[in-house]
């Protein structure tokens, strides 16, 4: 009888302690990551980060939640806006009632004020550089705050979303703890900080009076667990319920087999293209250039990385933006017509580039069969590996010929056009971002599209900026991967998730286990 | 006695010192950008630079280093550049998990690997013994995030009884304990087939010492030759060699860290180094130099109670 009653207690205290049939209302969440980073919204730009940052903080509007069409951006915090003709002053009706995480009170125009000016300060932001154009920022009541521009930008309201400089932080919050909002960031959204564990996890618990309702999860437990291997053995044992995946094909179908699991496959797709540095020889010969695009077979790097994953890149801007196109000059593959331009170039036999390359696994493996094509037309691609933070460095300094990157950005042309092929951006320069190609032949479309009012003259501009930049071989795109996540059938988002600026799944007020 | 383990840590001053100056001038070697990594990809110069200067890096090496050894001098470590947290802090958070895993895979490495190799040597060249050397060859051949991912795959995918993340509760001793046992198991497993080759070969060539032989002729029983003259002995190599592995053992923690998503020293090392935390580098970098120090000190006083002739003056 003694050995029965244990062994129904023990049979109970297992099945309390068993995580998937007791936290129906906890969601554990598998990140690729070794621990969080400086948890501020508007510092980290971390994929880890902003993943977490999107359940924490809203924006004055939002994308949809699940798409991240510019089209589809709605009000979040501002109930509505309006703006003058030429684009430069917007009004913006704040919500009432919107409350700050940890009774730090009611959301009113001065924490708008206050969090679009932290964001557009280089001491205190990574941003600020998205907000060159704001000229100002100010209450016009408690509840309306007035944007006004030096220059109309191309999406005003995209800078607005819940992205980047476009969270809104508690101003009281954030003044209080200045250096310290790091340990405990504080927003408005569904969900808000709960704990930090180092090395270990983050914890949000819910925000019963977030002004959508308060959410149906009372918990979500975001792990850290950067080896692949034990995140993938982490949710078969039960112990997530969702996770980060590996943006292989061979990954999709083994947790495809899976019983109830759900492979989420969404956009932003990441962009892998090769930047040509075009003052570096000898890739300053366009026709050497031309030789390695033409060298270059999309189709068997999309091949090689999956059909389920990745698709073939098609213009220096990635597939969907606003202001893509494929109407460009796109490079065939064609090694014979390779070897004869290498041959017009003064190489019969060939020849050597040489490249620094990270070894983060995903890049250096599809670097890996881009070697083995080019060396078939006679192209040595000789490569300096390295390790991903020197890699950054090092690229960043000049000192390579040809630099895969691979990046997604905010959905329009503008920024991808601005960041890699702007003369303002090319690196070691003052101003530099991530122009490695010292292409600036768009320089004038770049700069007209940013400011056209007409739409349909705007896009004309930024087509016009990538037939420019592909004629000229600035760069050669080669795929783009999809985010691809796993989760417990039974959970249900609440949205559809097609897409998620944030780089990770969206979890708001309405996501609950079935 | 006291007074030998006063000089030993007045030793230690300058031997922290110059770790710390390597440590420095090593880190800032490196090609890499603390700025960088903490805003990304896309931050303006301007934003880079002013990060630069908050974190201090953009002053010469000389400032910085001063800064920084009145700062370690001072006992302040510092903030993590990425976390923002004190980099004590963090230490402080993780060495508990880190403790608790060496001690685990050293207490089994002694328990398997001293009575394995004292009974290969016994039974040499009998198939008991090229067993042991065998098993002990695997241990040591075998990578850690192989043996982590198969002890995971029986023990907590097929058989359920233990976790996949093996990160718990401090506070909860039966979590700890069933935390703590797979990765316990997978570093204690290396250091069994350190500790069983370094016995065995310990043994065997005090076993063919003059006193056993004399010893046996005597007719001393088989056990007290065995217990009291060979492999009391044997132990002091065995000793050193466990004493210079624990301290290996720390910073080789990490795979293990990693495959079971602990928590430890280890883990805060790579993700302090990929993320060019400088001060997080610097403070971790001390504490195992420090703990180098103290293990081999240790090391050295327990040669006096194994060998009462080894005196510390």
């Amino acid at each position: 009888m003694n050995r029965m009653l244990f062994g129904a207690l023990a049979l109970g205290a297992a099945l309390a302690a068993h995580p998937v049939l007791a936290q129906k209302t906890v969601l554990n969440i598998g990140m690729a990551s070794a621990d969080a980073g400086k948890l501020d919204p508007h510092l980290s730009a971390t994929t880890p980060d902003k993943a977490l940052f999107n359940f924490m903080f809203n924006g004055l509007v939002r994308f949809k939640p699940g798409s991240m069409n510019p089209e589809t951006i709605e009000p979040d915090l501002a109930e509505k806006w309006t703006s003058s003709e030429d684009g430069k002053t917007w009004n913006f009706s704040i919500r009432r009632g919107v409350q700050c995480h940890h009774n730090y009170g009611e959301i009113t125009s001065a924490d708008i004020v206050y969090s679009l000016q932290r964001a557009a300060d280089p001491k205190r932001s990574g941003f600020s550089s998205d907000f060159k154009d704001f000229d100002k920022v100010e209450a016009v009541d408690a509840n309306t705050v007035r944007i006004t521009l030096k220059n109309a930008v191309p999406s005003l309201l995209g800078l607005l979303t819940n992205y980047h400089g476009g969270n809104i932080v508690c101003k009281k919050a954030a003044e209080e703890m200045g250096e310290n909002f790091v340990k405990k960031p504080i927003g408005t959204g569904p969900f808000m900080f709960g704990q930090y564990a180092p090395k270990e996890s983050v914890t949000l618990v819910a925000h019963k009076g977030y002004f959508r309702g308060a959410p149906k999860l009372e918990r979500i437990v975001y792990r850290y667990i950067p080896s692949d291997a034990s995140r993938d053995l982490a949710y078969t044992s039960g112990e997530i319920d969702m996770l980060y995946g590996k943006g292989e094909q061979v990954w999709v179908e083994r947790m495809r087999k899976l019983d109830n699991t759900i492979v989420d496959v969404f956009e932003p797709a990441e962009m892998a293209v090769l930047y040509l540095n075009t003052k570096m020889k000898p890739l300053d010969d366009i026709r050497v250039r031309q030789a390695l695009g033409h060298a270059l077979n999309i189709n068997e790097v999309v091949q090689f990385k999956g059909a389920a994953v990745a698709r073939a890149a098609k213009s220096v801007v990635p597939i969907g933006y606003l202001g893509f196109t494929d109407d460009v000059p796109l490079l065939k593959h064609d090694p014979a017509r390779a070897k004869a331009l290498l041959a017009e170039a003064g190489y019969p036999n060939g020849l050597t580039v040489k490249a620094i390359h990270t070894s983060l696994p995903g890049m250096l493996s599809t670097i890996q069969v881009v070697q083995q094509q080019w060396r078939r037309s006679g192209i040595n691609l000789d490569l300096e590996i390295v390790e991903h933070a020197t890699f950054h460095a090092e690229i960043r300094k000049d000192k390579s010929a040809i630099v895969q990157y691979q990046a997604a950005r905010f959905p329009i042309a503008d920024t991808y056009l601005t960041q890699f092929f702007h003369s303002s951006a090319i690196v070691g320069t003052p101003t530099a971002v991530t122009n490695f190609t010292h292409c600036n032949d768009a320089d004038a479309e770049i700069v007209a599209a940013r400011s056209e009012p007409d739409p349909v003259k705007q896009k004309a501009l930024w087509k016009t900026a990538q037939q420019k930049l592909m004629t000229k071989v600035c760069a050669l795109p080669i795929y783009e991967n999809m985010l691809v996540w796993a989760r417990r059938a039974n959970f249900d988002f609440g949205i559809k998730l097609e897409g998620s600026l944030n780089l990770g799944p969206v979890v708001n007020e309405l996501s609950h286990f079935k | 006695m006291i007074r030998y383990v006063v000089k030993r840590l007045l030793f230690a001053i300058p031997t922290l010192l110059a770790v710390l100056t390597i440590v420095f001038v090593i880190v800032r070697i490196v090609p890499g950008d603390p700025a960088q990594t903490i805003l990304g990809d896309q931050a303006s110069q301007e934003a880079l630079e002013n990060l630069r200067r908050r974190l201090g890096v953009d002053k010469p090496i000389a400032v910085q280093y001063i800064d920084f050894m009145q700062g370690a001098l001072l006992g302040n470590w510092g903030e993590s550049m990425v976390t923002g947290r004190p980099v004590l802090t963090e230490v402080w958070a993780v060495l508990p998990h880190t403790v608790d895993l060496t001690v685990a895979a050293i207490l089994l490495g002694a328990l398997i690997g001293v009575p394995l190799g004292t009974w290969s040597a016994l039974h040499r060249n009998a198939p008991i013994d090229y067993a042991t050397r065998i098993v002990s060859l695997l241990g040591l051949s075998f990578p850690a995030f192989v043996s982590g991912i198969l002890l995971l795959l029986a023990f907590a995918i097929e058989l359920r009884w233990f976790p996949v993340i093996s990160a718990g509760k401090l506070d909860n001793p039966v979590d700890r304990v069933r935390n703590l046992v797979l990765p316990a198991i997978n570093l204690g497993i290396i250091m069994a087939a350190y500790v069983t080759r370094v016995t065995r070969s310990s043994m065997l060539e005090v076993l063919g010492e003059d006193y056993i032989r004399t010893a046996r002729a005597k007719g001393v029983p088989n056990r007290a030759v065995v217990w009291r003259h060979s492999l009391r002995n044997a132990l002091i190599p065995v000793v050193t060699v466990v004493g210079l592995y624990l301290g290996i053992l720390i910073g080789n923690s990490v795979l293990t860290e990693i495959v079971f998503n602990r928590p430890g020293l280890g883990k805060l090392i790579v993700s302090a180094l990929n993320q060019r935390d400088y001060t997080m580098l610097q403070g971790l970098m001390v504490v195992y130099a420090f703990l180098i120090v103290v293990v081999n000190l240790v090391t050295d006083l327990t040669y006096g109670f194994i060998d009462p002739r080894v005196k510390h003056g």
